[in-house]
């Protein structure tokens, strides 16, 4: 454990210097948990006077007494999804930057010559990976929850969260997705010969995410609680395959020899 | 310290490293050397328990290759043919990072590492960045960070690559002063001069070993001899007389110097010398030079 601490010490020093990983990050972070959800929440009551909006909302809430509640459970709704995007993100940019970075230095070689395990060099790449994902993600299902709160309760007298859909996404759903595209990004990265191509392959892991925000928006369903349970429990069960799989890929002699070198 | 038996990797149909056997005695410089291709960094990469052999066995200090890899690698270091440095961190923060691995105790880390830094001439620049650093800078830190750990067993491929003319002196220098250490030393390298003069043992590798003895032997065991004689006089006086030894080949001649090779010395330089002094030649020399490793490298290779 100390020697994969020693990794993450390190890493996460170079990562804060790199400008290029968190910037994007911080962009979204405070587009989809303070701007956009701010915005929206004041506008509500404009928002709901447009009657295609109103009968849209009716369609997933039902004839509701308070069209501004169900419109803010509505953009609750969307911007769960939004901010998952966020433990899917930046994995896929850290991981591969971390691993295939090492080959391109040839720090790699060096680094497998210590007595490190191969084990605790995984799990010094994996807390690289997860831990300021979970950091920035959990700060941002807080921040929307400040954000959202505060200005509806000014609107309209509300405070919509935390919710139950909020608690599964904070604290279930973005760990596990973090550790998912974690584990496919260390996969790929370990089979890539450069930092493009693992980055390139990472960003299309996420594509599920953005399928799930296209059919919320066009209203082709609406995510539940039973629907992030459901996502909950099958991402769950394939973690452990996946870890396994990372494991056995991760290898000395496959990352060395199935690599050429410059 | 190092003991190899049957060693064989491929790489799908390709033999890399074809069957070897050799052993390596502590505090010795076991020179390892052939052309590129030859399996070099591959056994390398063997002994250093980064990829499993094929077949065969390696036994480091006790220890299976296969079995205690952590163990192994706690006692050894290692400079690649490429050695690459953490470029965004400082010269110090890269040697103490990877000694951070070896579980030495902080103290000593900080000792090692002023060592080093101080013996490579890097101390100026401990807290510089990696990436501000010349080639030569790189390569001293990364011999820098091959010892800093004080292993018992080295591992340098092409350690003075790179390096100017000074700097790869007191590189030799040092590698040489390690056996004083008790440190064994693995030594890849190109270099035939440089393995000449370090390496008690060599060892000539072309996917199978094609040579392992001490310099002294391989220039005893070579068939042809190269012979030099220095005449008081100018020497193309005496090449028709020289010709007449079908045996003698190569003959070169230069102002008083007569060179030449040719097998069975020990038979022939009597009668040469007589034929020569008989027919009026004064001799100032008469000298078996030595083969260079160069020279029985190249005729081994070509073999």
């Amino acid at each position: 454990m100390k020697k994969a601490l020693k990794i993450f010490r390190k890493e996460i020093k170079e990562i804060i210097k790199n400008r290029s990983i968190w910037l994007p990050i911080l962009a979204v972070s405070f587009l989809f948990s303070i701007a956009f959800p701010a915005i929206l929440t004041i506008a509500v009551e404009d928002i709901v006077k447009d009657p295609d909006t109103a009968g849209f909302i009716a369609k997933f809430f039902g004839a509701s007494t308070n069209v501004y509640e169900s419109m803010i459970q509505f953009m609750i709704k969307q911007f769960i999804i939004f901010l998952l995007l966020i433990p899917a993100m930046l994995p896929s940019l850290i991981a591969p930057a971390s691993i295939v970075l090492e080959k391109e230095s040839n720090t790699l070689e060096p680094l497998l010559a210590t007595p490190i395990k191969t084990s605790e060099l995984l799990l010094g790449k994996t807390l690289t990976s997860m831990v300021p994902s979970l950091v920035i993600s959990t700060t941002n299902f807080i921040l929307i929850t400040i954000v959202v709160d505060v200005f509806a309760y000014i609107k309209i007298g509300i405070t919509p969260l935390p919710t139950w859909e909020w608690v599964i996404a904070a604290f279930i759903l973005s760990p596990v997705i973090s550790f998912i595209i974690t584990m496919i990004s260390i996969i790929v990265s370990s089979k890539s010969t450069d930092i493009r191509s693992a980055q390139g392959i990472g960003a299309v892991i996420i594509f599920p995410i953005y399928a799930i925000i296209g059919f919320q928006i066009a209203g082709f369903f609406m995510l539940n609680i039973k629907y992030l349970l459901v996502g909950c429990l099958v991402l769950v069960a394939i973690c452990p395959l996946l870890l396994k799989l990372a494991i056995k890929v991760f290898d000395r002699e496959n990352i060395l020899t199935k690599w050429k070198m410059k | 310290m190092i003991h190899v038996e049957n060693l064989t990797k491929k790489f799908g149909n390709i033999i890399a490293v074809d069957n070897i056997s050799f052993n390596v005695e502590e505090s010795k410089i076991f020179g390892f050397l052939g052309p590129n291709g030859a399996g070099k960094t591959t056994t390398l990469r063997m002994l250093s328990t980064l990829i499993q052999p094929t077949n065969g066995h390696i036994v480091i200090n006790g220890h299976d290759c296969k079995k205690d890899g952590e163990y192994i690698r706690s006692i050894i270091g290692l400079l690649t043919e490429t050695p690459g440095m953490y470029e965004k961190i400082s010269a110090y923060e890269n040697l103490n990072y990877f000694s951070g691995f070896y579980g030495i105790d902080e103290q000593k880390r900080k000792v090692n590492i002023e060592r080093f830094l101080k013996m490579f001439d890097l101390w100026d620049r401990k807290d510089s960045l990696v990436s501000t650093f010349s080639k030569g800078m790189k390569q001293k830190l990364a011999l820098a960070r091959a010892l800093v750990h004080e292993p018992k067993i080295l591992f340098l491929d092409e350690p003075t690559a790179a390096l100017d003319p000074e700097s790869a002196h007191m590189v030799r220098t040092f590698i040489e002063s390690l056996k004083n250490e008790r440190t064994t030393v693995f030594l890849c390298t190109h270099n035939l001069e440089e393995a000449s003069n370090l390496s008690d043992i060599v060892c000539i590798i072309k996917s199978k070993i094609i040579k392992i003895s001490t310099l002294d032997e391989l220039q005893k065991n070579k068939k042809e001899k190269k012979i030099e004689i220095v005449f008081k006089e100018n020497a193309q006086k005496y090449i028709d007389l020289l010709k007449t030894f079908k045996e003698i080949a190569s003959l070169a001649l230069k102002e008083n110097k007569a060179v030449f090779t040719l097998e069975d010395p020990e038979i022939l330089n009597p009668k040469i010398i007589k034929l020569l002094v008989d027919n009026g030649s004064e001799i100032v020399y008469f000298n078996e030079i030595k083969a260079s490793l160069e020279e029985i490298y190249l005729d081994l290779i070509r073999e």
